[in-house]
């Protein structure tokens, strides 16, 4: 227990330095776009019709603070965005807070939606799969998990969203219907978001379960093959017993270890189906940040949102880990 | 009364290149306390035969029909072959025989506590409680010299030395009072002087608790030592079997010949060591007649062992080889 706590506290302290190099790695990034803010912002002015002059731009430089020194800028940058206030988009000139609004979670929701979607079907299917010498079984799995990894994720969405509307005559798109899209969250909101989000999260959770039964299959396959089971059973023990407490248990550690690198694939490929399925999250407010009107300040909160719930997840699955195989509980601090 | 008899145990494996023969028609019998050692170089069999006392073989093991492994029981004979369901296999299975593995690291579970495994195989096997069962593997990690084995029983096979990890293999082995030791190399992967710890340690458990042993080796100094009777295998067949100072002394057979030429010799250290030519053969391709013979100096062309199997021939009492009668040293 005490190994135990001192993983805990450990493995925070380094989710904690992890996050500030990641915000000074972002922060960077957003500084190594040609121009800063102001001239952007004013840039942008200029199109619209006024005429901008070079104290203007010195003006609004000293307003935004980019006047100060880096470090100065990615601190205060910093102990804004650990409060969740990321300042204000650089050509909206709203709160970024705002503007994300709940987009980010719904997002983070989604993925985290799909990820539990594919591992509750992958860990059981995967386990039972590796452990069964059922041929045909096996090569039915193998056809479906290829469907998955094959077919992108856009063309399943135009393929489900075809076959409902020319089926069943109702367009499954957007997260809300329109009597609760401004409306403040409440049960009936919530109710909704859920007949609406079970659609991208099952396009996302298809190629993400196919994923995960290769990685289940192949690393419970492993554990199969190992000595200990072989001596596990020749003192006596079988069946499920031996097929649970032995290899799947063991097999679990490298399972949820690849939990964070999954969280970040299916994030990565939410933007592509949200835009199919005409979501309001913050995927595609992302690409619109980056692509088109460079807006620094947004895109940058949005990666810094991302990367801190794959720590923060990462964090988690280390935790179970530790909780799982007693070697991960030793192994931190040598 | 001998405490198990194997009769012409074949085995094959099925595999994708085809039927490979692993055991063919390899017949012994233990006796209480007695100690067999089965020799062979890596890929004869060995680890296979004993896998079959408990079936523990893979699922591609296919066992020929007029094969039998008749264990005696006290409470009657039993006939491991007509075991088929896992079930059916407790009563051998860690009950009956145990069986202890060359790399002790990875034959433990290496997310469950020592002590765990062992109370887990005692609550199968025994009538004892859980409490009892701690107490028994506790006393059985102090019985094979491990200090502070309280402490022990709480730990994780990581945590401890190679030594420490058999002597605690071989103290779950024991706890269940099976009737039947098999130790598949259990020194192999040891230090020479915990290794000789861990024989010696075998040897007294063995006198103490009265139980057969098969010790599995591809070291005949190691079976000099531990074993009373021994049986070498070659691809599979017994090569030569008998009392180990009758069958080391007096070696009938080329391959139990080469086998103790090849050993380096600490007396006469300018000796050359002779190798056995050539390699073992693959095993789709089977040599005919006596398996041997491809790789044995002493044949001349065209005799009689490249396309007739030699039988098991008494050269001694209580000795035989796999050669033709004309061929027992010291006949005229």
């Amino acid at each position: 227990m005490f190994q135990f706590c001192r993983f805990t506290a450990t493995r925070a302290v380094m989710a904690l330095v992890t996050l500030v190099i990641v915000s000074l790695i972002v922060f960077s990034l957003m500084e190594l776009v040609p121009g800063d803010c102001a001239e952007r912002y004013l840039a942008y002015k200029n199109t619209q019709g006024s005429a901008i002059t070079v104290a203007d731009v010195a003006a609004e430089r000293a307003r935004l603070g980019l006047d100060q020194p880096f470090l100065t800028r990615w601190a205060t940058w910093l102990s804004g965005a650990f409060r969740g206030d990321f300042g204000e988009s650089c050509i909206l000139r709203v709160n970024i807070a705002q503007l994300l609004g709940d987009k980010f979670w719904l997002s983070l929701w989604i993925c985290l939606g799909a990820l539990t979607l594919a591992y509750a079907i992958a860990i059981p299917v995967g386990i039972i799969s590796a452990a069964s010498r059922n041929a045909a079984l096996n090569n039915s799995l193998r056809i479906v998990s290829y469907l998955g990894l094959a077919m992108p994720n856009f063309l399943l969405a135009l393929m489900v969203m075809l076959v409902s509307t020319v089926y069943f005559g109702e367009t499954l798109t957007g997260l809300f219907s329109p009597e609760y899209k401004e409306a403040p969250w409440s049960w009936g909101k919530f109710v909704d978001l859920l007949k609406h989000a079970w659609l991208p999260i099952f396009i996302l959770g298809w190629s993400a379960t196919a994923f995960a039964l290769q990685t289940v299959r192949a690393l419970m396959s492993d554990e199969i093959g190992k000595l200990y089971v072989t001596a596990a059973a020749a003192r006596g023990i079988y069946g499920r017993r031996l097929l649970w407490r032995y290899p799947a248990r063991h097999a679990l550690g490298p399972i949820v270890n690849s939990l964070g690198f999954d969280l970040n694939r299916i994030f990565n490929e939410l933007p592509i189906v949200a835009l199919i399925l005409t979501l309001t999250e913050a995927g595609a407010l992302l690409l619109e940040a980056l692509a088109r009107s460079n807006d620094q300040q947004l895109a940058g909160a949005i990666i810094f949102l991302l990367t801190a719930s794959i720590v923060t997840l990462n964090f988690f699955t280390d935790i179970l880990l530790a909780a799982i195989d007693p070697r991960v509980r030793n192994s931190i601090l040598r | 009364m001998s405490l198990i008899d194997v009769k012409n145990l074949s085995v094959q494996f099925k595999t994708d290149e085809g039927l490979i023969t692993a055991v063919e028609d390899v017949s012994f019998s233990l006796a209480p306390g007695e100690v067999l050692g089965l020799v062979g170089e890596s890929g004869s069999g060995k680890s296979v035969t004993a896998k079959s006392m408990m079936k523990l073989n893979p699922p591609n093991a296919i066992y020929a029909p007029e094969c039998r492994i008749d264990l005696h029981l006290d409470s009657g004979p039993v006939d491991v072959m007509a075991l088929k369901r896992p079930r059916d296999m407790e009563i051998v299975r860690g009950g009956a025989i145990s069986m202890i593995f060359q790399e002790p690291m990875a034959s433990f579970a290496p997310a469950i506590t020592i002590g765990k495994q062992m109370v887990e195989q005692l609550l199968i096997h025994t009538d004892l409680n859980k409490k009892q069962a701690k107490d028994l593997s506790i006393e059985m990690l102090d019985r094979v010299g491990i200090l502070e084995p309280a402490t022990r029983f709480n730990q994780y096979a990581f945590e401890l030395s190679g030594g420490m990890r058999q002597r605690a293999m071989i103290a779950m082995a024991l706890s269940t009072k099976p009737k039947l030791l098999i130790a598949d190399e259990p020194t192999t992967a040891l230090d020479v002087t915990i290794q000789a710890q861990v024989l010696d340690l075998m040897k007294d458990l063995v006198a103490e608790f009265g139980m057969g042993i098969v010790f599995i080796t591809h070291d005949l100094s190691v079976v000099a030592q531990t074993a009373d009777r021994v049986a070498v295998m070659y691809l599979g067949r017994i090569m030569e079997s008998g009392p180990v100072r009758e069958v080391i002394r007096h070696p009938a057979h080329a391959y139990t010949r080469g086998l103790l030429n090849a050993l380096p010799k600490l007396d006469d250290l300018d000796a050359p060591l002779t190798p056995i030519p050539g390699d073992i053969p693959s095993p789709l391709e089977r040599p005919s007649g006596c398996v041997f013979h491809p790789r044995n100096p002493e044949l001349k062309p065209g005799s009689r062992y490249e396309t007739e199997r030699p039988p098991l021939t008494e050269v001694s009492p209580g000795h035989f080889a796999a050669i033709f009668p004309e061929d027992v040293p010291g006949q005229p």
